[in-house]
């Protein structure tokens, strides 16, 4: 936060001392060619591959297009729809919801849980880190959620368990309308990696006085947890909710391979990505499939900016000295 | 100082880099005289016999290579759109009659009428299988064969349980019924007597062609009524309450590949098939199968028909048509190339061709050909083409019948629904 200041004044000082524009544009182009250079690679990619098609698919949005036959201009007739009119949407969405509710908490307490217990200088923790940091690796992958259809089908481990346990098994769980998101969202629970590494950094930081003296003081862990981990901890739980948010509304690997890419059973796993890209590239209506593209980023803008806002409430910085 | 050497040094080495890549690119295009993609749907079986076929047309043809794409039925047609949208449709592809006329129509498909009698040789061609190839008069595919519906069982399992099946060109839905329900307690643990059909469209098809409606008018719309779907789902949901059907848990696990087909898997004495997925199916399993006809409602009129089962299209944009035309005139006529496909595609419309196969073929093979022999007496005529949205509808068919079968919805309800929403998207498509 102090850095900001300083280098606010460092390019104010910078913009008064200059000559003029084109000269500047010169001189800088000059000074940093071989900065361009080298970033080539990376801009033409962002250009040809991002930004480029991304353009496209917000005029694309605004058209009727079935890949064969040229777009045709639609004005709003796409979003009219997918606002109004698209009833299996507001089917999708619900789904999501329910999936980014549930998993993104559920992840994040495991994923600081796990943080916190390994958070101590054991023998081998390193090992055990790496261990936990697994399943985030494979976690998004195909063979992965191919694996999860055996685990959790009608003769797989889940069920073999629980024959061998309780004495009796339960339905194919990835194929049941009522159960097959839950298992999405397990999936998506077993891939707390990420969040757990920066969770592990975060810990880090907090002074280890601050529990000496509490612990001085008569407070017990459970206190110490509340009143000194998670308040100093929250820049980082912030940061991680936001991540995982967004990662959570782009969901899309595992729902189309655990339902065989239909979003079944009965549309109970389909996600608004899923819906999006059978919209795209089942029904060929790329034109409508470009608009619940652009809704969906207003969507996650949405709810990244709650987060933001709600930000102002419940996290603080150790350097804002409130 | 240093700084300006390293700098030219840096644009010298980029500069030889640059002809170093031009000159490789020239090389290439110098060494390879031609290419051909060819691209297809299908099952391993059929991979490897197509890829086998194209090893021995470039043994035959040196300087052309053939650069073959397949993927499974569902993935493909989303693989054809984008490399239609793109341009890039490759020279040789394998077309389906639901697809047929949107892509000739649109002009991604080139007139084969102009190769026909040079390099494509249709002399021998069953003039009938080349017209269902034929839009708006014109040839724009060349039929790989005739196929038609068909329940394929486990015949080892019902020797072994002692049943038996009556004339399949006269049973009805109600036989089939009291022989499943005859069968029901001696069959092996795990398996059902057959698999729930209700969320294909080819069965609903087959249906209301018994009753003397198809699903489709010439004009795109819907041409039976919702009481058919009713008695449809009706019927489906009883066999699955009376458990001759898997459970509906059980039943979703199968996303249509073949290897998890409930034949292949075990769990069901009866499934569908195409008659040209019996190889496949057969070559997937250890029991024996069997291929009978389709049960009919009783009193209905035949509902299956003979569907070419796929055509071999040529892409309007082929750079170098005439050559095109010979790789597609090579998997036709090409009796090498036939002794490998054999009828794994279909029973072939060239006579000569024919011929020559039926003595080699093998004994899964040949009651494909008696069935198909059978079936062509018991047939009504191959149904319009399905209209734009119909493969909408299709994939709608699954959550609305699971929404049945999980008990969601009643049968009435979820018909209902289903054919209001079959009506939109037709308006809509």
């Amino acid at each position: 936060m102090a850095t900001t200041a300083y280098e606010a004044t460092l390019a104010g000082r910078r913009l008064a001392a200059s000559p003029g524009l084109g000269k500047r544009i010169a001189a800088s182009w000059r000074r940093n060619r071989a900065g361009y250079l080298f970033l080539a690679p990376w801009l033409v990619g962002f250009f040809g591959l991002t930004l480029g098609p991304t353009i496209a698919s917000l005029y694309l949005s605004f058209t009727d297009y079935d890949l064969l036959t040229p777009a045709r201009w639609a004005g709003f007739e796409n979003y009219d729809y997918a606002l109004f009119r698209d009833q299996r949407l507001g089917h999708a969405l619900s789904v999501t919801f329910h999936f980014v509710l549930w998993s993104v908490p559920l992840k994040l307490t495991v994923a600081l849980a796990l943080a916190m217990a390994l958070d101590r200088s054991v023998r081998g923790v390193t090992i055990y880190r790496a261990t936990f940091y697994l399943p985030s690796l494979l976690g998004a992958s195909v063979a992965v959620a191919m694996l999860w259809r055996q685990i959790f089908g009608a003769e797989g481990l889940i069920n073999q368990l629980l024959l061998l346990v309780f004495g009796f098994s339960g339905p194919s769980w990835v194929t049941h309308p009522d159960y097959a998101l839950w298992t999405l969202v397990v999936l998506a629970i077993w891939q707390f990696g990420s969040p757990m590494i920066i969770f592990l950094a975060g810990l880090r930081q907090i002074p280890q006085e601050l529990y000496e003296a509490a612990a001085m003081d008569g407070a017990r862990p459970l206190r110490q947890f509340f009143r000194i981990t998670l308040p100093l901890l929250a820049p980082v739980i912030f940061f991680n909710l936001v991540l995982q948010t967004i990662e959570a509304f782009k969901a899309f690997t595992q729902a189309f391979i655990v339902s065989g890419g239909t979003g079944g059973p009965v549309d109970s796993t389909m996600f608004y990505t899923l819906y999006l890209y059978l919209e795209a590239f089942a029904n060929f209506r790329m034109g409508y499939a470009s608009a619940l593209a652009w809704l969906l980023l207003i969507i996650i803008g949405i709810f990244t900016g709650i987060a933001f806002l709600s930000s102002r409430y419940w996290v603080y910085y150790e350097d804002e000295g409130r | 100082m240093s700084n300006r050497i390293t700098r030219r040094g840096f644009n010298g080495l980029l500069a030889s880099g640059a002809s170093a890549a031009i000159l490789a690119s020239t090389g290439r295009l110098a060494l390879a005289d031609e290419r051909l993609r060819l691209i297809w749907w299908g099952n391993p079986e059929r991979d490897k016999r197509t890829l086998a076929v194209v090893d021995l047309y470039q043994k035959a043809n040196a300087g052309i290579t053939v650069d073959p794409e397949n993927y499974a039925w569902g993935d493909y047609w989303q693989k054809l759109a984008t490399q239609a949208a793109g341009k890039n449709l490759p020279d040789v592809i394998q077309m389906d009659y639901r697809y047929i006329f949107e892509y000739a129509r649109r002009g991604q498909l080139a007139d084969l009428t102009p190769f026909v009698g040079k390099e494509l040789d249709l002399a021998d061609f069953d003039p009938n299988q080349l017209d269902s190839g034929k839009v708006d008069g014109k040839v724009y595919g060349v039929s790989m064969g005739a196929n038609s519906m068909s329940w394929v069982y486990n015949k080892t399992v019902l020797d072994r349980i002692g049943g038996e099946l009556p004339d399949q060109t006269k049973w009805t839905y109600d036989d089939f019924v009291a022989i499943g329900n005859d069968l029901k307690g001696k069959l092996p643990e795990g398996m059902y007597f057959v698999a729930e059909r209700a969320s294909q469209e080819n069965m609903l098809q087959t249906w209301v062609r018994q009753r003397g409606k198809e699903l489709y008018t010439d004009d795109g719309q819907l041409a039976f009524d919702v009481q058919d779907l009713e008695d449809f789902w009706a019927f489906y949901f009883m066999l699955q309450k009376t458990g001759l059907t898997p459970p509906a848990d059980i039943m979703a696990m199968d996303t249509g590949k073949m290897e998890e087909n409930g034949l292949i898997v075990g769990n069901t004495l009866f499934n569908f098939h195409h008659s040209n997925q019996f190889v496949a199916a057969q070559n997937l399993a250890k029991d024996e199968f069997a291929i009978v006809m389709i049960p009919n409602q009783a009193g209905g009129r035949a509902g299956q028909y003979l569907k070419p089962s796929m055509f071999l299209s040529m892409a309007a944009n082929s750079p170098d048509p005439s050559a095109a035309a010979k790789l597609l005139n090579f998997f036709i006529t090409d009796e090498e190339a036939n002794d490998i496909l054999l009828i794994e595609r279909g029973v072939t419309g060239d006579a000569s061709i024919r011929e020559r196969v039926s003595e080699v073929l093998t004994d899964t093979e040949k009651k494909i050909i008696a069935y198909l022999n059978v079936v062509s007496t018991h047939v009504s005529p191959l149904p319009p083409p399905p209209p734009k949205g119909a493969g909408e509808i299709d994939r709608a068919i699954r959550p609305a019948w699971e929404a049945i079968a999980f008990g969601q919805k009643s049968v009435k309800d979820a018909a209902k629904e289903f054919y209001e929403f079959a009506k939109t998207t037709l308006a809509r498509a």
